[in-house]
């Protein structure tokens, strides 16, 4: 019986005040979190409401009322002969691929915010930072611009002085070339992050203990040393949490810098999954088909988030959620 | 523009619309109307009616803002309207279709399922209601009497009217003016350099064009020539400039369905799947391919836009252009007075598609929004695009600036000579200011076609048929052009030499058919790698690659359900545009 059960368990009354306390402080504590419930709920809670246009043949002017339902007919879609699985293992592929030599230069803003730091010379310190933290703020549609500005045929930089020197006599068309077409990618993303990239290390290094530095130098270690001893070590917990942070990611990331760059030649090697489900979907009103897709994208996020999770796990016995 | 006395009697008639309109909508129209006429009721000019800004979506434009210059003038003026230009292409429509409010003026680039689907969702202005085209459209119904009977037919069940088709005329043959909308054109001083040589098949061009890169191996300014420099802007669902069948009778679809996968003849009841091995799209890609090989290409193709063409062209960067439209970027008065020019030079085995008239108006369709303020006021200024001072304003400008009328007769005064078709030439600031291009309207859509006869003055709308244009001083370029062709325009020679194909109307009283959602996605997937590996193979670095580039995209195609998608679009237009034109 309830009456009885609060009879046994609230006999003192200096246990009643604890747990009023406690209730009052439980109470605070939610009421803080609540605006930021509200919001987590608004913004990434709510959306998935528009995971029902992938059942519904949706037509924008009648709605979804009005629109017929075909339940699964756009998920059997997507894998419903040899091709279209292709075109979406091509998509996942390029996905993948783009995203995982990405991770694989997350290493450069490390080494890069290790050199930088030992560089002596405030002013010039300062100019490199500068300099290189400035493309972060730059669109990719501007980075285009100044891409062509620089590769183009007729009156590309890069083209004209290959050509006064000699070294080629047709103009190359740089943009128009599906090789190399990831590596470009990449290394256009590098640029533009490295020295945005850099700032957390910078930070993370100024948090390590000086003490430690002073103790190596007793024990005789150089420059070099410290850095592989001390600087590395201490930077390794942060770069992991930002891998991780940036697997979890990696799927939605860059659909601007590949909208900007694809053209019919290398549309084959550049089109990541948000970008296909644009160019099939938006650009064509086929918005059920490519919703049905961007679940699927969900799907591969959050199974990516688990497989990082637990070799987080594995590797430095931490988990992240 | 027009005297005091019309626009006292414009104004009475407009205040007295106005005030009829609103006394009949009652409450329902809430309180635009209502706001609209009490300050109208003691006005005394146009300017003095409530200034209106009406947002114009158009699918025909990709300019954006307000409209400017002369044509802002002239609609200001008349109307104290001003047009508040979006441009529009897939994604814009369908949020705005989403959000329930498409505006006030909407302007479709077709009658296909947008245009529908926005009837179906209640989106679009009924004409009937409250009267509004039984008031107000008299230009309209005296004009385009049919096609607004095939609107009410085709997506009114009869009942209603939802809009207006384009371009309406009736007549024989080509509704193009002098020159036609297919060339192609190619320099003609060079060729005349060239000695005129004898072009039978597209493939000709080829050396031809390569002679002219050796005898002019530099533009104006000092880049390198080409003979062909393509865009990629405009394709579908296939590469637009790869479709060479329009020289052919041939045109992309059958011109009534939604139907991007088939090539059909105009004149013939034949078809062509677009990628089937002998298709002229196919044909096309291999010509290019051709050029490109011959170093006739323009190696920025790919990658560039139409205006970055326009500048090239301006520059002579190239010889070659597919639309005779695009000559006159290169015929400027400098160029023209130094005799260079562009002109179409026809291969003997051409026949170029032209469209015929059509008096149930064209797929591009003038409708108002559902939720437009002051409907009424949108009806008189669309009215007035389809009444004969509406057309003549629209195609040649302001009266009394680039063209007047003397004895009854319209004829282009000297300042006209200078800006026409679309120059950078000043306009005065009486008429508006900027130049006279920039002043064009931006809304890109036509009413009436220009080959239709003017009640006032009894010559076509169009100014190249006027009796006074015709014995006009032509230029050198055009003299030696006329001379060498035996005749005086480009469609004189087409239809002499029997080398156009006009297309036909489809009119079944109803509806074009939509695709089925899965059709038009597989169509958008096929289309894609269509796309994609034409301009490969345009640019493939030998005949190996090219053939296997073909089978790939071949195999590709076919994959995704190519075969599907033309039999399904074959099946319609047997049933109705074949069935209708037998």
């Amino acid at each position: 019986m309830p009456s009885e059960f609060v009879k046994i368990i609230s006999p003192a009354k200096k246990s009643k005040r604890l747990r009023k306390s406690v209730k009052h402080s439980s109470y605070r504590l939610f009421f803080m979190a609540l605006p930021f419930l509200i919001l987590a709920f608004l913004f990434s809670y709510l959306p998935l409401y528009g995971w029902i246009y992938a059942f519904y043949d949706y037509s924008p002017a009648l709605g979804i009322s009005q629109s017929p339902y075909v339940g699964f007919k756009w998920f059997t879609t997507m894998v419903s002969n040899e091709m279209q699985r292709a075109e979406v293992i091509r998509v996942l592929r390029n996905t993948f691929g783009m995203n995982i030599l990405g991770l694989m230069t997350s290493v450069f803003p490390v080494i890069f915010a290790l050199f930088l730091v030992e560089i002596k010379s405030t002013w010039y310190k300062k100019m490199v930072q500068i300099l290189t933290t400035l493309p972060n703020f730059i669109s990719w549609v501007l980075v285009y611009a100044f891409v062509f500005m620089l590769f183009s045929t007729q009156s590309g930089f890069v083209n004209q002085v290959l050509m006064n020197v000699g070294w080629i006599s047709e103009p190359i068309n740089y943009l128009a070339s599906d090789s190399y077409i990831w590596i470009k990618m990449t290394l256009l993303g590098l640029w533009k992050g490295l020295g945005w990239g850099a700032i957390l290390y910078i930070a993370a290094i100024a948090g390590i203990d000086q003490e430690l530095y002073e103790a190596a130098k007793v024990d005789g270690a150089g420059r070099f040393r410290l850095m592989r001893h001390v600087t590395v070590p201490g930077l390794i917990p942060t770069f992991f949490v930002l891998l991780l942070l940036s697997i979890a990611g990696f799927i939605s990331a860059g659909f601007e810098q590949f909208y900007v760059f694809q053209n019919a030649i290398n549309a084959n090697d550049i089109e990541v999954l948000d970008l296909y489900v644009y160019n099939i979907g938006i650009a064509n009103s086929s918005f059920s088909y490519s919703t049905a897709v961007s679940i699927l994208k969900s799907l591969v996020s959050v199974v990516l988030l688990f497989i990082a999770n637990r070799l987080s796990k594995m590797i430095r016995g931490e988990t992240i959620i | 523009m027009f005297t005091k006395r019309k626009k006292w009697a414009f104004v009475m008639c407009v205040c007295s619309t106005v005030l009829a309109l609103s006394a009949c909508t009652g409450n329902g129209n809430g309180g635009n109307t209502t706001s609209g006429t009490s300050s109208v009721t003691d006005v005394s000019s146009a300017e003095q009616l409530p200034e209106l800004t009406i947002n114009v979506l158009s699918q025909l434009t990709s300019y954006a803002g307000p409209q400017e210059g002369w044509f802002a003038k002239v609609v200001k003026d008349k109307f104290n309207i001003k047009l508040n230009i979006q441009s529009s292409t897939g994604e814009v429509v369908a949020s705005r279709m989403a959000s329930g409010d498409l505006g006030d003026l909407v302007v479709w680039g077709n009658n296909s399922k947008e245009y529908t689907d926005a009837i179906k969702g209640g989106l679009l202005l009924d004409w009937n209601k409250d009267g509004l085209l039984e008031r107000f459209g008299n230009h309209m119904k005296e004009n385009a009497g049919q096609a607004i009977e095939a609107n009410r037919k085709q997506f009114g069940d009869g009942k209603h009217v939802y809009g207006i088709g384009h371009s309406v005329g009736s007549g024989e043959g080509s509704s193009e003016s002098n020159k036609l909308t297919f060339g192609p054109s190619i320099r003609w001083d060079l060729y005349e350099k060239l000695g005129s040589p004898k072009i039978t098949k597209m493939e000709d061009y080829l050396p031809l064009l390569k002679q002219m890169q050796e005898l002019e191996p530099k533009s104006d300014s000092g880049r390198k020539t080409y003979g062909f420099s393509l865009w990629s802007e405009w394709d579908g669902n296939s590469m637009n400039l790869g479709n060479i069948g329009a020289y052919y009778g041939y045109i992309n679809g059958d011109g009534f369905n939604p139907s991007d996968m088939i090539l059909t003849s105009v004149t013939e009841q034949k078809y062509q799947g677009l990628i089937d091995d002998s298709s002229y799209y196919m044909k096309g890609l291999a010509f290019y391919y051709k050029a490109n090989q011959m170093g006739l290409l323009d190696p920025d193709s790919v990658t560039q836009k139409f205006g970055d063409v326009s500048s090239k062209l301006k520059d002579g960067q190239f010889f070659f252009t597919p639309f005779t439209w695009m000559d006159d970027t290169y015929n400027t008065p400098n160029h023209l007075s130094a005799g260079k020019g562009l002109m179409p030079v026809p291969f003997s085995e051409e026949k170029a598609v032209t469209f015929g008239y059509t008096p149930y108006g064209g797929e591009r369709v003038w409708s108002i929004g559902a939720k437009a303020k002051e409907p009424a006021r949108i009806m008189m200024f669309l009215d007035w695009l389809y009444s004969p001072e509406g057309i003549m304003t629209v195609n040649n400008g302001p009266k009394g600036l680039a063209w007047d009328i003397k004895d009854g007769k319209a004829y282009v005064t000297d300042y006209g000579w200078g800006a026409f078709p679309s120059n950078e030439t000043p306009v005065p600031e009486e008429y508006g200011g900027g130049s006279f291009n920039s002043g064009m309207s931006k809304i890109n859509n036509t009413t009436i076609s220009s080959m239709m006869i003017n009640p006032e003055t009894g010559e076509p709308y169009n100014r190249e048929m006027w009796s006074s244009s015709l014995g006009h001083n032509p230029n050198q370029v055009e003299l030696s052009w006329r001379d060498a062709m035996g005749v005086s325009t480009q469609k004189e020679y087409y239809t002499n030499n029997n080398m156009v194909a006009i297309t036909k109307q489809t009119f079944t009283g109803e509806a074009p058919i939509q695709l089925p959602t899965d059709i038009q996605q597989k169509q958008n997937e096929v289309g894609k790698v269509i796309k994609e590996y034409s301009w490969k193979m345009v640019i493939a670095k030998n005949d190996t690659e090219f053939n296997k580039l073909k089978q790939q995209m071949m195999e590709k195609a076919k994959g995704l359900g190519y075969d599907e998608v033309v039999a399904w679009q074959m099946e319609q237009t047997k049933k109705t545009v074949w069935a209708h034109n037998p």
